[in-house]
């Protein structure tokens, strides 16, 4: 099922079926899977809209966000999972100098992030 | 034995010698036996939080190795915590399903658990109440002689701790001593959103204790997640019998960016970055409340890594598998999320302090691998590794203690 962002978030659509990811999971693997200047075009779109994104999902209580806008809050978390490979990492997509990230599990109690 | 400068923390506790540490104790599969044996068995060990296991009738199952069993810690209808051994007693099959990972949670009815196999319940405390076809069994059968084998359960501050001896040699409270002193009325039960990380590593269990034991690592192996850090110092190092704790200073250790900068306005969940909020700590935690005070990494014996921070703290446990083998555990904890947008904040700082775990495991493998070489008998540690000088001492100190081997190598 494709995904319709509204216009105001045109920017993002082209990253949306990519990163709309719903688990950190499979956020991590998306990441892993990209390229750097993936990353980086990922980013850069992202950065500009994230304070639209997050004043949005704050209109519905937590872990309640409805339709669309579960996609746009997914992109978000996305651009945290990203963040320190852009931002430190020299956009590498694994974290350098690291354990196996395949390895490292996580599990999360609570909200489904 | 050389001097060593007045304001080192060596100096005030001479015991410990300065002469360099063995590396035999992380590659013998003899000394790790005495380990399991002398310590393992004998002492408290955390094996999780009572927020886990909130109703009656909440339980966690959790897988322990190297003792060769799994523990059954439930929350019984008066509302305590009662531990046993996972194993029936018919013919041993485990009482509750464990799902194949290493913690296994649920929830049963009337706290009552009924074994699969041919139907043994088992009530809250333990006790065998219902047995199919007993009629069948010999005289010599008893229901109340085949209750769940408990073991010895115990909390402080929320943390629920076992001692798996048959009679502890001390009481959880004379075992943590000043050490539960030092951290008492840190709000832990108030900051319980969770988040777990695990793995196995192939590794000594104390290769990776030591690893988070000193903050001498943290410019090198830090490089990548914590670049803005130009500044550290250890200090209020204080030993309490097995337990010990010292606290990492430092200003920021990330610049600002775009995504760091705004998570943290939003929420404070990270260590790299100070918000400078009013925060309860214990009195002998920061005691002079100094600015750049960071966190406090505490240690409870034998395994178990406590960091308290302002608004954040974050536990590491590596349980003994074998002398080449543990499981790490990573949990990070938070005031639960107020809002999407504090989830979203959270969710950067998790992330970030991930990658950073992922840094401090890196070196784990390689540094076992290594020892096994032969090539470097012996260890040399500066002052801010007094941590694991200590840990050493004691844990050489029990193993002397026991002689032979208590249990077969295997």
């Amino acid at each position: 099922m494709s995904i319709r962002l509204p216009k105001q978030f045109a920017e993002l659509q082209p990253f949306a079926a990519t990163w709309a990811l719903a688990t950190e999971y499979e956020r991590a693997a998306q990441r892993r899977r990209s390229q750097p200047h993936d990353l980086q075009a990922f980013y850069a779109a992202a950065i500009k809209k994230l304070p639209a994104i997050l004043k949005r999902v704050d209109k519905y209580p937590l872990g309640k966000i409805e339709g669309v806008d579960v996609h746009l809050f997914r992109l978000a978390l996305s651009l945290a999972e990203i963040a320190p490979h852009v931002e430190f990492y020299g956009s590498d997509p694994r974290v350098p100098f690291a354990f196996s990230e395949e390895r490292m599990l996580g599990f999360h109690a609570g909200l489904p992030d | 034995m050389s001097a060593v400068p007045k304001t080192s923390f060596l100096s005030r506790y001479p015991e410990l010698g300065n002469a360099p540490i063995p590396v035999y104790p992380y590659l013998s599969t003899e000394y790790y036996e005495k380990e399991i044996a002398s310590i393992y068995m004998q002492d408290w060990l955390c094996v999780g939080r009572e927020e886990e296991i909130p109703q009656p009738g909440d339980f966690k199952v959790k897988r322990l190795d190297f003792a060769r069993t799994s523990v059954i810690l439930l929350r019984g209808k008066d509302g305590k915590i009662a531990a046993f051994h996972n194993v029936c007693r018919h013919r041993g099959n485990k009482v509750i399903t464990e799902t194949g990972g290493e913690e296994t949670f649920g929830s049963k009815k009337g706290a009552m658990m009924t074994c699969r196999f041919h139907g043994w319940t088992y009530n809250g405390k333990g006790q065998l109440s219902a047995v199919p076809h007993e009629d069948k069994f010999p005289p010599c059968f008893k229901r109340s002689e085949n209750n769940l084998v408990p073991i010895h359960v115990d909390t402080w501050s929320g943390f629920i701790c076992i001692n798996l001896a048959a009679k502890p040699p001390r009481t959880l409270n004379e075992f943590l001593g000043g050490f539960k002193t030092h951290l008492d009325g840190y709000p832990f039960s108030s900051m319980v959103h969770c988040h777990t990380y695990y793995a196995h590593i192939n590794c000594n269990w104390k290769i990776g204790i030591d690893a988070f034991s000193e903050a001498y690592h943290v410019p090198t192996i830090h490089a990548g997640s914590f670049p803005g850090l130009t500044d550290y110092w250890q200090d209020d190092c204080a030993i309490y019998g097995e337990h010990r704790s010292m606290a990492f200073y430092s200003a920021d250790m990330n610049p600002p960016t775009p995504v760091g900068t705004k998570a943290n306005e939003i929420f404070g969940a990270s260590i790299a970055l100070k918000r400078n909020e009013p925060f309860p700590l214990p009195k002998t935690v920061n005691p002079r409340r100094h600015k750049n005070w960071g966190f406090e990494q505490t240690s409870m014996f034998p395994n178990f890594l406590i960091h308290v921070g302002e608004g954040l703290w974050f536990t590491h446990q590596f349980w003994p598998v074998a002398q080449n083998k543990c499981l790490w555990e990573g949990k990070y904890y938070l005031k639960p999320p107020q809002s999407n947008s504090e989830q979203w904040a959270q969710r950067y700082a998790v992330t970030l302090q991930r990658n950073a775990w992922l840094e401090d495991t890196a070196t784990m493998e390689d540094t076992q691998e290594a020892l096994l070489s032969g090539a470097v008998k012996e260890i040399h540690l500066q002052d801010d590794e007094i941590m694991l000088r200590h840990a050493f001492h004691i844990i050489n100190s029990r193993v002397e203690a026991l002689g032979s081997p208590a249990r077969s190598a295997t």
